[in-house]
C-alpha cells in the first residue's frame, strides 16, 4: 500500500510525458512538404564556396531546375569557366553527370559530391526525411536563442545516404537549423548548419547553408542561394538534349 | 651455279664497301628483329603480371537490380558457378573470392582514392609471393584491419607502417560508411597501367561494404597456364548459362574497348534480378595487345625507313659498281654472256649483301637478346609489369622473322634491279670503248 501512491504517481507522470511527446514524424512530413514544391517548377542559383586547408578557396555557381512532381532536376554549371555547362541531370531513377569537353554523359548519383565540394546532389534536392526514417530518440535543448527538438533518426531502408541523423528542429516551427550525418560505423561525417531561410511561394528554403567535413579537418562548404522563383519551365530542360544545346 | 660464284667473287674484291651495305641491312634488321622480339613476350608478360595482381585468369561478378532500380555488385550465394566449375572439372590453381571497394584514405589532412580488396589471407597465402614488399610484414596482416598499400599512396599520404588512417567508402548499396586501417605493409606499385589496389582483409571489408562474412563481389579462378584462359571461359559462359542470367560476353560490334564493352552492358542494358559478368584477363589486356600492334606497326615502319635510306645507297654502289665495271661488263657481252646473265650477276650480288647482312643482324640480335634476357633488372624496377619474374623475355615468331627476311631481299633487290638493268642493256662495243 505505501508503494502505491509514488507508482501511482509515476505512472501518471511517464503517461503525461508520453502524451507530450510531438508527432515527430508529422514533423518529418512537415519539413518535407515545406521544401517540397509540389505542382510548381523551382529555379535558383546557387553559389558554392568550398575550402580545404592548404588549397585555394575554389567557388561553383551552378543553376538549379527543380520539378518535384516527377522527380527531375538539372544542376548547370555555370561557374568555374573550366567546369562551365557540365551539368547533373534527374531522369527517373537515373542521375546523369554531362561533360561538354568529352560532349558524353556519365551514370552519377544523388549521393555524388556536387565538384570538389563537401556538398552532394541531394542537398539541393528535396527531401524525403519521413519516408526514410524514423526516430528513434529525441530531447529538447537550444541552439542559439532557439528552442530546438533534438532527433535521432535511423533510416528505414539501406538505400539512402546516410544510415544515421539527428536533425535540430526549431519548436515554433518546422524548421532544421543542424543536421548531423553519421555513418553506417556511427562515426559524424558532416555537420550542417541552416542559418537562413526565405520564402519562395508557399514554402520555406534555406538560403545559406553551411556543411563542415568532420573526416577532414578544416575542409568546410558554404551554400547560398539567390534569385529564387517558382515560374514555370519548359519540359525541354529536364532532357538531355537540353544540356548538349545549352553548350553549343 | 657460275653466277653465284662470281658474285661472291665481285663482292670480296670491294670487301669494305660490301661490309658497309652489309652493316646497314644488318643494323636494320636488329632493331626491327629486338622489337618483334620484345612485343612477342609483351602481352604474356604484362599477363602473367597482372594475373599476379588481381589473382585470376577469369572472373565471375555478380550484379542484381533492386526493384528501385539500383545496381548492387553480390554474390550472395555461388552454388550454381561453383558447380559448374566441378561439372567442367576445370583445373585451377587457385580459387579466389573477392570483395573490392573504391574509398578514400584520410590521413593527417591529405586523402586519396584508393581501391582496396578484402582478401582472405589465410586461404590465400600464395598472395603475399605476387606482392613486392617494401616496408612492413605481412605477418601483420594477423590485424583485422591492416591495411597493405603501394609506395605511392604511402608517399602521398606520408604513412609509414603502423599508422592509423581512415577509409571512407560507400556499402555496397550505397550508404555512406568509414572504417578505420592500420597500415601493415608496403609494396611495390608497378604502374603503368594504372596503380594497383590496396589490399585488406576480406571480413573487414565485407563489415565496411555491409556485407555478411560469406558473401563477395568476384570470384576468381587462377588457371594453370594463360593459353586455357579462352577456352575455358567459353566452356564456362556456356555451362553457367543453362543455369544462371549472364551478361553476353561481347560488346557492341563497333566499340573499340572489348572489356569496357563487357563492363558497359550493366548501365546500357535493361535488365532484372541477380545477372552474373563473365570476363578475363584477355579481356582486361585488350588494351595491352593493343599496345603490341602499335609498337610492331612503329617497328615496321622504322624498317621501311630505314631500307628505303639503305636502298637509296645500295642503288648509288651498283651505278658506281656498273660503272667501275664497265669494260669487264663490255668483255662479257662480247664472250657471250646475254643480257639476262649480266643482270642476274648484278642482282645476285645485291641478294648476298641483302641475305648475308639480315643474317648477321639477326646473329647480332640474337646476342644481344641473350645479354639483355641474363640481366636481373630487379622485383622494384619500373619496367617491372613488363619482365617475368625481374628478367628481360623476348619470343620470335618464326612467319614474322621470315617476312621480315622477305621484306630484306626483296627491298634490295628493287634497290639493285635498276643498276642491273642497265648494266645488262649496255651495248658491247659502248662498254668496250668506254674510257673511266
Amino acid at each position: 500500500m505505501r508503494l502505491f501512491k509514488p507508482l501511482t504517481v509515476l505512472f501518471f507522470l511517464t503517461a503525461a510525458c508520453l502524451s507530450a511527446q510531438p508527432d515527430f514524424k508529422a514533423m518529418l512530413r512537415e519539413i518535407d512538404e515545406l521544401g517540397s514544391f509540389g505542382e510548381e517548377d523551382f529555379s535558383c542559383v546557387y553559389t558554392i564556396v568550398a575550402d580545404k586547408p592548404g588549397e585555394e578557396q575554389e567557388i561553383t555557381q551552378a543553376r538549379m531546375f527543380r520539378r518535384d512532381r516527377t522527380d527531375q532536376f538539372l544542376i548547370l554549371i555555370l561557374k568555374p569557366e573550366v567546369q562551365k555547362g557540365q551539368g547533373y541531370l534527374q531522369v527517373d531513377e537515373n542521375v546523369w553527370f554531362y561533360d561538354p569537353e568529352s560532349r558524353k554523359f556519365s551514370h552519377s548519383s544523388l549521393k555524388e559530391n556536387i565538384q570538389n565540394s563537401d556538398a552532394k546532389n541531394a542537398d539541393l534536392d528535396e527531401t524525403s526525411l519521413a519516408e526514410d526514417y524514423d526516430v528513434i530518440a529525441w530531447e529538447e535543448g537550444t541552439l542559439g536563442s532557439f528552442n530546438v527538438y533534438i532527433l535521432t533518426l535511423k533510416a528505414l531502408n539501406d538505400e539512402v545516404t546516410y544510415p544515421k541523423l539527428r536533425l535540430w528542429i526549431r519548436k515554433d516551427q518546422a524548421i532544421v537549423l543542424k543536421t548531423e550525418d553519421y555513418s553506417l560505423s556511427d562515426r559524424l561525417m558532416r555537420t550542417s548548419y541552416y542559418p537562413k531561410y526565405i520564402q519562395v511561394g508557399a514554402k520555406l528554403l534555406p538560403s545559406q547553408m553551411l556543411i563542415v567535413d568532420e573526416l577532414r579537418e578544416g575542409e568546410r562548404t558554404q551554400i547560398t542561394m539567390r534569385d529564387a522563383t517558382t515560374a514555370v519551365l519548359p519540359d525541354v530542360v529536364f532532357t538531355k538534349a537540353y544540356l548538349e544545346r545549352v553548350n553549343n | 651455279m657460275n653466277t653465284w660464284r662470281i658474285a661472291i667473287k665481285n663482292l670480296s674484291r670491294q670487301k669494305k664497301r660490301s661490309f658497309l651495305l652489309g652493316s646497314a641491312i644488318a643494323f636494320g634488321v636488329l632493331i626491327i628483329t629486338l622489337i618483334n622480339g620484345f612485343t612477342g613476350s609483351f602481352v604474356e608478360n604484362v599477363g602473367e603480371n597482372f594475373a599476379h595482381i588481381f589473382a585470376g585468369h577469369i572472373f565471375i561478378d555478380g550484379v542484381e537490380k533492386t526493384p528501385t532500380g539500383k545496381t548492387l555488385y553480390i554474390v550472395r550465394n555461388d552454388n550454381e558457378l561453383i558447380q559448374a566449375i566441378e561439372d567442367l572439372e576445370i583445373e585451377y590453381s587457385f580459387l579466389t573470392r573477392h570483395s573490392e571497394f573504391s574509398g578514400t584514405l584520410i590521413f593527417e589532412g591529405e586523402s586519396v582514392r584508393q581501391s582496396i580488396i578484402g582478401i582472405d589471407w589465410e586461404d590465400e597465402q600464395y598472395f603475399t609471393g605476387r606482392l613486392i614488399l617494401k616496408d612492413g610484414s605481412f605477418e601483420n596482416m594477423q590485424n583485422p584491419r591492416s591495411v597493405i598499400l603501394s609506395d605511392k599512396i604511402a608517399d602521398k599520404l606520408k604513412l609509414q607502417v603502423g599508422d592509423r588512417m581512415l577509409v571512407q567508402l560507400r556499402t555496397y548499396t550505397g550508404q555512406q560508411n568509414v572504417g578505420e586501417f592500420t597500415l601493415a605493409a608496403i609494396i611495390l606499385d608497378p604502374g603503368l597501367v594504372g596503380s594497383i589496389s590496396g589490399y585488406a582483409n576480406k571480413t573487414y571489408v565485407n563489415e565496411l561494404l555491409n556485407l555478411a562474412p560469406d558473401e563477395y563481389m568476384t570470384l576468381g579462378l587462377y588457371l594453370p597456364s594463360m593459353d586455357d584462359i579462352d577456352p575455358t571461359a567459353e566452356a564456362l559462359y556456356r555451362r553457367l548459362a543453362e543455369d544462371v542470367d549472364l551478361f553476353a560476353r561481347e560488346g557492341e560490334e563497333d566499340e573499340v574497348n572489348p572489356f569496357m564493352a563487357i563492363m558497359q552492358q550493366i548501365e546500357e542494358e535493361e535488365w532484372e534480378g541477380l545477372r552474373y559478368r563473365l570476363y578475363t584477363l584477355n579481356d582486361m589486356l585488350s588494351e595491352v595487345e593493343q599496345i603490341v600492334v602499335v609498337l610492331n606497326t612503329a617497328g615496321l615502319i622504322i624498317l621501311l625507313i630505314l631500307f628505303i635510306i639503305i636502298m637509296v645507297g645500295i642503288t648509288n654502289t651498283f651505278r658506281m659498281v656498273m660503272f667501275e665495271r664497265i669494260r669487264e661488263i663490255g668483255t662479257m657481252r662480247a664472250l657471250g654472256i646475254q643480257k639476262g646473265g649480266i643482270r642476274r650477276l648484278f642482282l645476285t650480288e645485291a641478294l648476298w649483301i641483302g641475305l648475308g647482312g639480315a643474317l648477321a643482324g639477326l646473329a647480332a640480335a640474337a646476342l644481344v637478346m641473350v645479354i639483355l634476357s641474363q640481366i636481373f633488372w630487379g622485383l622494384d624496377s619500373p619496367i617491372f609489369i613488363l619482365l617475368k619474374n625481374g628478367y628481360m623475355t623476348f619470343r620470335l615468331s618464326f612467319l614474322q622473322t621470315a617476312a621480315n627476311l622477305g621484306l630484306v631481299a626483296v627491298l634490295t633487290l628493287l634497290a639493285a634491279f635498276f643498276p642491273a638493268d642497265k648494266a645488262a642493256k649496255l651495248q658491247p662495243a659502248v662498254a668496250l670503248r668506254t674510257q673511266k
